[in-house]
């Protein structure tokens, strides 16, 4: 397995209020990790940082290149919390929206070949329907699905996301999900999702990082449920979060393979 | 009448250089407006007095003197909003009082005002040159060729500018090069509607074909159509009623305002 990315006594501070403090971590190709946390934590800065739209003291490395040399943005998806905060009056359509993903972006003109991309993108996230719908018409829900095909229109090789499931309703979440996790599993994929949603999302979640202010935990999902030391260490929201892995009114998303639950039966 | 009104030399310069500075503004105004920057036009017109004085002061070309000037003050408010965190329109306020201030002050060091500065404020359509026009198309050309090459670049970083960023668009040069080129726009459609009126030529035209546009590209070109068709509708119009040519251009653009508004209305355009 190659490394994705590297992340190296990272440190980041809003108006010198430390936000991220000294936080090294390495993600290896085809990981699926869940970034947890309380609000205010550096989740999201953490992202930006690893994207380049901040910039903190310590070393990011994509793909074995330091940050400030990379170029291979197609490689990188990024699907924001949020739509963006655009002028309502944007007449752009969702087709559009998508080809925006696409990194070769010279002239105006769109080639066969890009026209295909965006289609195949459209198609896996069910948004082709509305590919000449004005973006701004669309429900939250559909605008965050067609943004979700703008992330995978340049068929990128680490995804990038920002509870992206917050505005969905729960037949799209699950289809969410589902496409996410084909996509981690057929083609690996390698996905960093910022999540509070870890009773759905920790069935398909191979790795855990809890970030607060600094990286507290990062480690397989078995480690993280099974370990008494971090429970010990994280509190009352570690206990959540285990508690949501083992939803006791319903399966354990671990599967077969937890200790815990074949020890209980 | 219309013939006749087109045979003066000194129309068809106002004219064409009208239509070129329009058009130029009219397709700079969509991306101002869409990434609501529209105000700094008005911010850099009040900057342009400072120019405009400095020239009439040392008596050099006040085009050339305020190209420079406007040009250094939008790099202020750009370091305003991005070192300094101060939002967009106190940075504009800001530099746009400044402008007033050491143009009213360097005006009155020359000796108050006099009908020069006053064409200045309130446009001279029809006393722009040969060499004037020329820049203008220049500056349309310029702005043409830059929308062809960096068309994907300039929609995406105003639709979604940290998305841009992780597509290695550089949002930065995109912004810088959009606000230097709106500095020479503003300061060639001064004698076109006077400082008082340019940032009408950059917010009206882009706002009044974004109400009735279902593509960006039909934003574009109907944004250049209300622009250059205020300038011809409103110098004939001022011809023939002998009233002020800057104000009957930016009439036109409100009037055409109106119809997009009567349009949108009327569930012509898609529902907002």
């Amino acid at each position: 397995m190659s490394s994705v990315l590297k992340v190296e006594n990272l440190s980041f501070a809003y108006a010198r209020v430390p936000v991220l403090e000294n936080v090294s971590f390495e993600v290896q190709s085809g990981d699926y990790v869940g970034i947890i946390g309380p609000n205010g934590g550096g989740k999201t800065t953490l992202l930006k940082l690893v994207l380049g739209l901040e910039k903190g003291n310590g070393k990011i490395s994509l793909f074995g290149t330091e940050l400030s040399q990379f170029r291979q943005w197609h490689k990188v998806g990024y699907l924001a919390q949020k739509s963006p905060v655009a002028q309502t009056l944007f007449p752009i359509s969702a087709q559009e929206v998508v080809l925006m993903g696409l990194t070769d972006r010279h002239g105006s003109g769109v080639g066969v070949r890009e026209l295909k991309q965006v289609c195949e993108a459209m198609m896996q996230t069910n948004t082709r329907e509305y590919a000449g719908t004005i973006f701004h018409d669309l429900s939250i829900g559909q605008q965050q699905r067609v943004l979700l095909a703008r992330a995978l229109v340049s068929r990128p090789q680490v995804l990038i996301l920002d509870e992206p499931s917050t505005a969905l309703d729960a037949s799209s979440r699950e289809m969410f999900f589902k496409l996410l996790s084909e996509l981690n599993q057929k083609h690996g994929v390698t996905i960093l999702l910022i999540t509070h949603d870890t009773g759905e999302v920790g069935k398909h979640i191979s790795k855990f990082m809890y970030i607060d202010k600094r990286l507290v935990f990062f480690g397989t999902k078995e480690e993280f449920c099974h370990s008494p030391e971090v429970a010990k260490q994280l509190g009352a929201f570690a206990q959540h979060t285990i508690d949501h892995l083992h939803n006791r009114h319903g399966h354990c998303p671990l599967g077969d393979s937890c200790e815990e639950c074949s020890h209980a039966h | 009448m219309l013939i006749n009104f087109l045979s003066y030399g000194f129309v068809q310069k106002g004219l064409l250089a009208g239509s070129l500075v329009a058009a130029a503004c009219a397709v700079l105004g969509v991306f101002l407006v869409l990434k609501r920057l529209s105000l700094i036009g008005d911010g850099m017109s009040h900057i342009c007095l400072t120019g405009v004085a400095v020239a009439l002061l040392t008596s050099t070309n006040p085009v050339y003197m305020s190209v420079p000037v406007v040009m250094l003050s939008s790099l202020g408010i750009m370091k305003l909003t991005q070192k300094f965190r101060v939002n967009a329109d106190a940075a504009i306020g800001i530099v746009s009082a400044a402008g007033l201030s050491v143009g009213l002050l360097i005006t009155a060091l020359a000796g108050g005002f006099n009908t020069d500065l006053l064409s200045f404020l309130f446009g001279s359509i029809l006393t722009v040159s040969w060499a004037e026009a020329a820049l203008c198309g220049l500056l349309l050309f310029v702005i043409l060729i830059l929308l062809r090459a960096f068309y994907r670049d300039l929609t995406s970083a105003c639709f979604d500018e940290p998305f841009a960023k992780t597509r290695g668009v550089a949002v930065q040069a995109v912004h810088t090069v959009l606000v230097l080129i709106t500095s020479v726009a503003i300061v060639l459609a001064f004698k076109v509607v006077g400082i008082f009126l340019i940032s009408a030529l950059l917010i009206i035209p882009p706002v009044a074909a974004l109400l009735v546009s279902r593509t960006f590209k039909q934003v574009l070109w109907k944004s250049v159509a209300f622009s250059v068709l205020s300038v011809w509708l409103g110098v004939f119009v001022s011809f023939v009623y002998d009233i002020p040519s800057g104000a009957a251009i930016i009439l036109m653009n409100l009037f055409f305002l109106a119809c997009s508004f009567v349009w949108m209305k009327l569930g012509n355009s898609h529902d907002r």
